[in-house]
């Protein structure tokens, strides 16, 4: 019943609105006050671009007038309620934020957009303003896809961190530092790329999982892509009882773009790095330590309990050193990055094979992303901002080092098995 | 007197060296039909075992999503399993056909209630197999997600979960091919009670750390103490 009235003014804004040069979808929870900065910081883009900046329909609550009121003082720049979460809870569920992106595709299609941007994220320090850095390289030098590089603390962003990142690099050859966002521009030429037939639906009949595909997508289809130095990204606390539920939900799509990028990441090389806009954004690091004791509790059930499962997975070799592991005293535990690797690429291909139910699969190796946390946080607990840095280096190295291993494991999986 | 009662014996004698003469070649067929039966099934076997060996039937399987069809094969190789079932199926055909050589009446009657029998067999078999796969997947779902909840009884409970699936499955199987449904019944009762107590028993004695380790940290977080951990995954 609620539904109607919004979906009436979502039609008559659009024939009101016509047409776009930029469309941002906002996933954030941002004031009144922060859309109108919004749409001003917009406004000031070369070419006065027609703007149209689209807002959860949920948001769409009293104090519509102060919104009407922003769109009053910035004449191109509309705003307008759509349904972009669905059902999804706002900053809870993945699957939600990344229909939320296909859903700002699709409207910037409506509208003709020459781009569009996604901002998902409140950042520590910056005003709205920032928005504006994300628009302006697909606008002004007709790139296809900008990536955010947010500042870095070392314990924020780590499944980013030990996966997503350096996983991407090492596969699709470029090293972009979040490549799954969610802040996100791309050009118009990309995100049709996203809302075509075989962008539509995932490998298997797999749902859309737009935040895992953009940057793939662009890389295999040799597109321009450029990061925007940006400051910290402020993270939802860690629910540790629903853990193992978001580790398979990033993985999945992950998992699932390999296999269906398998022609393109099987040809790359060596990485290279990607330009980056702006001026690097210095954080303040925390030295002291940390407690780690429940990740490591953790990973000693997971080893006497899911050696069976994971003995589906890995190979001996790799058993046997996870079992070495455990029987280290927790301040001398370190699990090294070669071995993290092995591990990961393992778990690809066990989802590749279906070896056993790709939940069960994904959720069985939460233990094991826990252990490499618990030996990154002994190894960088006192480290400064290089040190941090050179640290995931290595990581990344690591990750193109084994790559050999994933091509020959992934072309021949019977006859190649250490 | 004496000569009747001679007679009367040598009648019966004749009888039934008469009907044993008879039944003579109907034995001989059905050894015959036994031994011809034998060696079909063993070549059949051969072949079949040949042809599955060739085609990697039993790392297929697993990766099909069965690994448990192995546990329980003859030295854990499916492909024996399937090759002996069909040699036995073979050399049961045959006992039957050797059988209706000896008497067809009494063949066709076994014949009768056989396959009377059979789709209870059949309904078994489903309820069996479908048992054993959500009985393994739900103790796989459960292991997991216990020990992602830090819970050090999850080997327990997911073995818990498990046999109260078999037992339940064994027990459908077993009404179905109506065997002792009073004694089934009885014992599903007593042992599905026994899981449940034990799990809960169990459980209850097992979380008594799990709470306390809630309380504690729901007291430090009273008290003010700084337990804000720094890991942001996503």
């Amino acid at each position: 019943m609620e539904v109607e009235p919004i979906h009436e003014q979502v039609q008559e804004k659009i024939e009101q609105v016509d047409s776009a040069d930029l469309v941002v979808g906002v996933l954030a929870e941002l004031g009144p006050e922060a859309l109108a900065a919004v749409c001003d910081a917009l406004q000031v883009l070369p070419g006065s671009p027609r703007v149209v900046v689209l807002r959860d329909d949920r948001a769409a609550k009293p104090d519509q007038s102060s919104v009407a009121e922003a769109k009053r003082s910035a004449s191109s720049c509309h705003l307008i309620f759509w349904p972009l979460l669905g059902s999804a809870t706002p900053g809870t569920s993945v699957v939600g934020t990344s229909a939320a992106h296909q859903a700002v595709f699709a409207a910037s299609e409506k509208f003709g957009a020459r781009a569009c941007c996604v901002i998902a994220s409140t950042l520590e320090t910056a005003a709205p303003g920032w928005i504006r850095e994300l628009a302006q390289p697909l606008l002004e030098r007709n790139l296809d896809l900008v990536v955010p590089q947010y500042a870095r603390r070392k314990f924020e962003g780590l499944l980013n961190s030990s996966i997503i990142s350096p996983l991407m690099r090492c596969l699709y050859g470029r090293r972009i530092h979040n490549p799954m966002g969610p802040d996100l521009g791309l050009s118009r030429r990309l995100f049709q790329k996203m809302l075509g037939p075989e962008r539509g639906a995932g490998v298997g009949g797999n749902s859309v999982h737009s935040l895992a595909s953009v940057a793939p997508a662009a890389l295999c289809e040799n597109l321009q892509v450029c990061e925007v130095y940006l400051p910290a990204r402020i993270y939802p606390p860690t629910d540790w009882m629903n853990i193992s539920s978001l580790v398979a939900q990033i993985l999945s799509p992950i998992f699932l773009e390999m296999e269906r990028n398998a022609a393109c990441w099987q040809r790359t090389r060596a990485s290279v790095s990607v330009s980056a806009i702006g001026e690097p954004v210095l954080v303040s690091q925390d030295t002291g330590t940390v407690d780690i004791s429940r990740m490591m509790e953790s990973f000693q059930l997971g080893i006497r309990d899911l050696q069976e499962i994971w003995g589906l997975v890995l190979p001996p070799s790799t058993l046997f050193e996870l079992r070495k592991l455990a029987r280290l005293p927790s301040e001398q535990f370190r699990m090294p990055d070669e071995l993290w690797v092995r591990i990961v690429y393992d778990f690809a291909l066990a989802h590749r094979l279906r070896t056993i139910n790709r939940d069960h699969l994904l959720k069985s190796m939460t233990p094991l992303y826990l252990a490499w946390v618990s030996s990154y946080a002994h190894d960088v607990e006192t480290a400064g901002r290089t040190a941090l840095e050179e640290r995931l280096e290595r990581l990344s190295v690591a990750y193109e080092a084994g790559k050999t291993y994933l091509v020959s494991r992934w072309r021949w999986p019977d006859q190649f098995n250490p | 007197m004496w000569s009747q009662v001679k007679q009367q014996l040598a009648e019966s004698t004749a009888r039934f060296l008469t009907r044993f003469a008879n039944l003579l070649p109907g034995v001989a067929a059905l050894v015959v039909a036994l031994l011809i039966s034998i060696v079909v099934g063993w070549i059949l076997a051969a072949v079949v075992r040949r042809l599955l060996s060739s085609m990697r039937f039993d790392d297929h399987l697993a990766q099909w999503g069965f690994p448990s069809v192995a546990e329980w094969s003859p030295r854990k190789s499916p492909t024996l399993l399937v090759s002996r079932a069909i040699a036995a199926l073979v050399i049961v055909t045959g006992f039957l056909i050797g059988i209706a050589a000896v008497d067809a009446e009494w063949t066709s009657q076994l014949a009768r209630s056989v396959v009377a029998y059979i789709p209870n067999m059949l309904g078994a078999a489903i309820v069996l197999l479908v048992g054993g796969v959500v009985a393994r997947f739900l103790a796989r779902s459960v292991l997991i997600g216990a020990v992602n909840l830090n819970l050090h009884y999850a080997r327990l409970l997911s073995l818990g979960v498990k046999w109260m699936v078999v037992v339940l499955t064994v027990a459908m199987a077993l009404e179905h091919l109506r065997i002792a449904p009073g004694i089934v019944k009885l014992a599903f009762g007593i042992l599905f009670g026994g899981i449940v107590i034990t799990l809960a028993l169990a459980v209850g004695l097992g979380s008594k750390d799990l709470v306390t380790k809630s309380l504690e940290r729901d007291a430090q977080k009273a008290s003010g103490d700084n337990l804000e951990e720094p890991f942001r995954h996503i």
